[in-house]
């Protein structure tokens, strides 16, 4: 029974968050010194608008994950959900031609998955990582039925816009990414559902003594997730100018590796949005720092595994009494 | 400090409350009344049967027998939810309070204040509202505040400021105190006179005398569940308050042998200190002897007991076990000889989905299996050996531990240690949760082992127990050994008196 | 705080846990039996010799895999890295036996390094208390980047035809993998069933406080597991190189879901505390013939993860019911 002292009003006031700067905001600023020093081609301008536009996509990923993460859970489906609903978008773009009929069938496939993994982990009490295994597997097994194994190819050209557009000069893909970032961030930090997704991690009883459905919560955060994969699979068709049944495969991890870099703890029901963004933008960094020294892919994802180690190890140094 | 008499018929009364669990009457026929702007001390040892009255008042318990009256009317209270429309709220040990939330957030949690567009919270609505509340309690802090950068006193300010918000008429609070340092407490004492003022009602449980006094209007004790006194404080005092709460009639079945002088030292604890909130601890027990450690919930007995078992780790002094300094493992501990027969025998002394064989055998693998074979046979030979010494009823060895009664539970834990050829045993709360009759075989069993030469060190929150069972004790508050007694002194007055907060 | 129960409510309280462990084993090798008659008398092909041999090898492949696994999950745990581990393993071999010819230094670099990564895997739940999915997804990444950056994209095929046997020989007749498997399910149910350890693990699955508190060393016997399941990984590693003759970056890929799913279908619970290493190899045998049956009946391949994952979810739902109506 360990009583703490109080704590002087003029310090408490600022954001928990806050403290957290020093973590990764250090780990970015060392890796883009690191990579800056290493590589001549990492700091021009053009290169750092391709790590904003290249981070889009996993940005709309890692924000679901944030949340999903406070809730003591995790998704570990998100990256063949978004494969699944890119091809999904392809084929349907292609047989009818319409944008918007196509992107509803992508959202609704993002959804139907949310509401699997919602509905696995709420109602029936599978471990969020076991159901999530699970419709990893479905989702993949459905990608590759679809397509044969093959790429679709044939999207309309006008489809690249979308990734490669601009709006008052500024890249399509951040808008939207910007867009999602403020939605979530209202989401999380001023209304219900947000202040009930802090509870849902840092003490569930809470809520249910206060007459909240946890199942019903459950059921939205996982939702959430499929609708931005949803999304994300519209900027990652239209960068592709294709649709691969292998092309997310992957991107959970990265996105997992993002938020736990960013700061959002798996234990405790704390979540730091800007983290997250933060996290995404580290791992974009090394992706692209890795990619000009000609680094491969695989021994990229290894450094990022080995990254989401110490993330967690220090998450572990953080949290001890 | 006491109340002028309201007249009228109290706030809220409960009458005749009855209430049982399987073999054990938890409240017999009490009554209880309270008044607005007052506060009602309820006193009683441990297992005397307040947090049952307590939560036969707030809804969580049903009783057997019994009215409830509010403000003269009878009413039912058959859930959480009618206790809360008559204002009745809690204060619970465990607060309810979400870490990485503001205080105001915590405060209207499910109740949030809606914004301009559906789900949006009214973010600077609910902040004053909140400023509100905690400006009736007299706490001045800004409710942006997240709640886990709150000290312990402080945020049983933000549940007690929760429970107000919704109209808590009549407040109870559960050892309010236990947590807090001697300037909160007064911070405390502050909140409750302003609410005294504005006509809540506050129900008080409390051990420390001091306090009783200090702040009560009214004192009832309890015990063995039933009513023993109310009175005002003015009209008694403490020794009396302390008689009040210990008398009681002894129990007849189990009579205490005459004990063999006490061998050799067994256990010697020299200076010892854990992160676990203990600290100068120094005890010894030797062989043949019961040694009792006592002292209130939350003095730290179950962390010494840990740290000597090596389940926590020590950060000062030393622990010797037949003369030999141990390492610090639960592993070395059990090789060596210790036992440790936990308070919580379900979560921690039993794998309740295992056999009653695999259980008594756990601790005593190695010995039994030198080699690192295992021969399921002489498992099952041996668990039944140890079924027979200890007559635990179970239809088969192979049983589930899970579906044993309480009793019989307790006798497969302390049959897992004679199987690892224990000489040395902890034991944490024995007979909790025991019915009466099992009590005292209980009580024999320890007998016979130190009859037999083993050492025990025994903590037990009935005080009547360690008076009729050990041959002395230590007593315990807030983290540090206060006293030891020894035989001719051993008297449950002496150990209430010691182990209270002056 | 629950309170005791008194012996006349004992007496009304369902039985949990009669030894059911054989009657579960039996009720899955019925529905083993049942499957084999379906596919039977949906397919010709299903009870030729070459198809039956097929099966065997394949169900003594995937038990090896899921043999080690089983007693992760004992202890309430997961190890989700056996499919990568399986991978790096392979190709580490492969690259010896090439280079030195030796199909005795291929498999102690097999078995080596799937130990390795066990012990590392053990390390990082046991000492950095990381929880074991977290710490064996990150290493699953880590070893599958690792694998392909090693092979870069190459292949590595042409083994010596001594080291060829383990996988693709026959004795008698019968697969040598069989043999293999009949080995390991004699070591993995002794170990299991016969040693203190084996009761042990069994304890700290079923309740690792109480475990602890009766003397356990939770984290050496956590560690020990882990390590087992990788070095059962490098051996599985060994019969597939030997088996497929070849080896690339991706070979661990699409492993580790079986893996799971030949472990719940077995009977062994993800929460940890009971199950039996008999109970995986019959999972392993079930699920061999699902896949086989699915081949058989042409069903297009890209299905077979996904009914993998159904699989998965299913056993565990069941287990999640079963487990909270006990309570």
């Amino acid at each position: 029974m360990s009583g703490r002292t109080a704590v002087p009003t003029f310090l408490a006031r600022v954001p928990a968050g806050l403290a957290r700067v020093p973590g990764v905001a250090l780990v970015l600023i060392v890796l883009c010194a690191g990579f800056g020093v290493a590589s001549a081609g990492f700091a021009t301008p053009t290169n750092i608008a391709n790590i904003l536009v290249q981070s889009t996509i996993l940005l709309l990923l890692a924000l679901p994950m944030t949340l999903i993460i406070m809730t003591e859970g995790l998704d570990l489906s998100m990256g063949a959900v978004l494969t699944f609903a890119s091809i999904v978008f392809a084929v349907s773009v292609i047989a009818t031609g319409s944008f918007a009929l196509a992107l509803l069938a992508a959202l609704g496939a993002g959804l139907a998955f949310g509401l699997v993994n919602g509905l696995l982990v709420s109602v029936l009490d599978i471990p969020p990582f076991i159901a999530t295994l699970g419709t990893l597997g479905i989702a993949q097994g459905l990608s590759l039925l679809v397509t044969d194994g093959q790429s679709v190819v044939g999207i309309p050209r006008w489809i690249d816009g979308i990734y490669s557009g601009r709006i008052a000069g500024i890249p399509l893909p951040i808008v939207v990414a910007a867009f999602a970032y403020a939605v979530t961030h209202v989401l999380l930090y001023r209304t219900r559902f947000g202040t009930y997704i802090f509870a849902l991690g840092g003490n569930r009883e809470a809520l249910k003594i206060a007459g909240i459905s946890v199942r019903g919560m459950l059921i939205k955060v996982y939702l959430f997730g499929g609708l931005m994969a949803g999304f994300a699979a519209l900027l990652m068709t239209a960068r592709l100018n294709s649709a691969h049944p292998t092309a997310g495969i992957g991107m959970e991890f990265d996105a997992i590796a993002a938020v736990a870099v960013g700061g959002t703890s798996f234990e405790r029901g704390n979540g730091w949005l800007f983290g997250t963004l933060l996290g995404v933008l580290a791992v974009g960094v090394l992706r692209n720092g890795l990619n000009l020294l000609a680094v491969p892919s695989s021994a990229q994802v290894a450094s990022i595994g080995a990254l989401v180690i110490v993330a967690l190890f220090i998450d572990g140094l953080r949290s001890e009494p | 400090m006491s109340a002028e008499g309201v007249p009228g018929p109290p706030l809220f009364e409960l009458r005749g409350i009855s209430k049982h669990f399987p073999g054990v009457k938890a409240l017999d026929d009490v009554s209880f009344e309270i008044r607005a702007g007052e506060v009602h001390m309820l006193v009683g040892e441990n297992g005397a049967g307040k947090s049952t009255l307590m939560k036969v008042l707030c809804g969580a318990y049903r009783a057997d027998r019994g009215a409830f009256f509010h403000r003269g009317e009878e009413v039912t209270i058959g859930e959480p939810l009618d206790a809360r429309k008559f204002g009745i709220a809690v204060i619970f040990q465990e607060f309810t309070l979400v870490p990485y939330l503001d205080i105001a957030q915590n405060i209207f949690l499910g109740r949030e204040i809606r914004g301009p567009l559906p789900g949006l919270v009214d973010q600077r609505g609910i902040h004053s509202a909140a400023k509100r509340v905690l400006d009736t309690i007299g706490f001045d802090i800004d409710p942006r505040i997240p709640v886990h950068r709150l000290g312990v006193a402080q945020q049983q300010m933000v549940e007690i400021a929760k429970a107000l918000s919704q109209d808590a008429r009549i407040l109870v609070m559960d050892e309010p105190t236990a947590a807090l340092s001697d300037r909160e407490t007064e911070l405390l004492f502050a909140m409750i006179a302003r609410l005294k003022q504005n006509g809540v009602a506050i129900v008080y449980i409390s051990h420390r005398l001091a306090e009783v006094f200090a702040l009560g209007d009214r004192i009832t004790v309890l015990r063995d569940g039933r009513k023993v006194g109310s009175v005002s404080p003015s009209e008694t005092g403490p020794d009396q308050l302390v008689a009040l709460m210990v008398g009681r009639s002894v129990d007849t079945t189990y009579a205490r042998p005459a004990r063999p002088q006490a061998g050799e030292v067994v256990l010697e604890v020299k200076d010892v200190g854990a992160p676990s909130g203990i600290a100068d601890i120094n005890l010894t027990v030797r062989a043949g002897e019961i040694v009792g450690l006592s002292g209130l919930v939350g003095s730290g007995r179950t962390e010494v007991a840990r740290a000597i078992f090596g389940a926590d780790r020590i950060s000062a002094g030393e622990i010797r076990l037949f003369g030999e300094r141990i390492d610090g493992s639960t592993q070395d501990s059990t090789r060596r000889g210790m036992a440790l027969i936990p308070e919580n025998r379900k979560s921690q002394g039993l794998a309740l989905a295992r056999s009653v064989g695999d259980n008594i055998v756990l601790a005593g693998l190695r010995r039994l299996f030198p080699t690192g074979i295992f021969l399921p046979r002489r498992a099952v030979q041996a668990a039944r050996a140890v079924i027979d010494q200890l007559r635990i009823a179970t239809p088969s060895v192979h049983r589930a531990v899970g579906t044993l009664s309480g009793g019989n539970q307790q006798k497969v834990v302390i049959g897992k240690w004679l199987n690892a050829r224990a000489r040395f045993f902890i034991f944490d709360e024995p007979t909790r949760g025991i019915d009466v009759g099992a009590k005292a075989e209980i009580f024999r069993l320890l007998d016979k082992l130190v009859h037999d030469g083993a050492a025990i060190l025994m903590i037990s929150s009935e005080q009547t127990e360690i008076v009729r069972v050990c041959d002395r004790a230590y007593v315990m508050r807030s983290g540090r050994i206060v006293g030891e007694l020894a035989r001719d002194q051993l008297t449950e007055a002496n150990i209430v008196t010691l182990g209270m907060h002056r | 705080m629950t309170r005791a129960m008194t012996d006349a409510e004992i007496a009304v309280r369902p039985r949990l846990g009669f030894s059911s462990n054989v009657t579960q084993a039996l009720f899955r090798l019925l529905a083993a039996a049942l499957l084999c008659a379906l596919l039977a008398s949906l397919s010709d092909v299903f009870m030729t010799q070459s198809n039956i041999l097929n099966v065997l090898r394949q169900t003594a492949l995937l038990f090896l895999m899921a043999s080690g696994l089983t007693l992760v999950i004992l202890t309430a745990g997961l190890d989700l890295s056996v499919g990568a581990n399986i991978g790096l393993s392979a190709c580490l071999a492969a690259s010896v036996i090439k280079a030195t010819g030796s199909p005795s230094l291929g498999v102690a670099t097999g078995i080596g390094c799937g130990t390795m990564v066990g012990l590392a895997n053990g390390a990082l739940v046991t000492a950095l208390r990381i929880p074991s999915f977290i710490a064996t997804y990150g290493m699953m990444w880590m070893l599958t980047g690792v694998t392909y950056f090693y092979m870069g994209g190459e292949t590595i095929h042409g083994f010596p035809p001594a080291f060829r046997q383990l996988g693709s020989g026959y004795l008698l007749g019968i697969p040598m993998p069989v043999y293999v498997m009949v080995l390991f399910l004699a070591i993995g149910t002794f170990f299991a069933q016969r040693t203190v350890w084996g009761q042990q693990v069994y304890a700290i699955g079923a309740n690792p406080v109480a475990a602890r508190l009766s003397g356990v060393p939770v984290p050496s016997r956590l560690l020990l597991v882990y390590t087992l399941s990788g070095a059962m990984a490098g051996l599985a590693s060994l019969i597939i190189l030997a088996r497929i003759n070849s080896a690339q970056g991706d070979i661990g890929e699409d492993l580790t879901l079986p893996a799971i799913a030949a472990v719940l279908v077995g009977g062994t619970s993800l929460f940890g505390g009971s199950g039996t290493v008999a109970g995986t190899l019959i999972g392993a045998f079930i699920l061999t013939l699902v896949l086989n049956g699915m081949n058989l009946l042409q069903i297009n391949a890209s299905w077979q993860p996904l009914v993998t994952g159904v699989i998965v979810l299913v056993a565990v739902s069941i287990n999640a019911r079963t487990r909270r109506t006990d309570e």
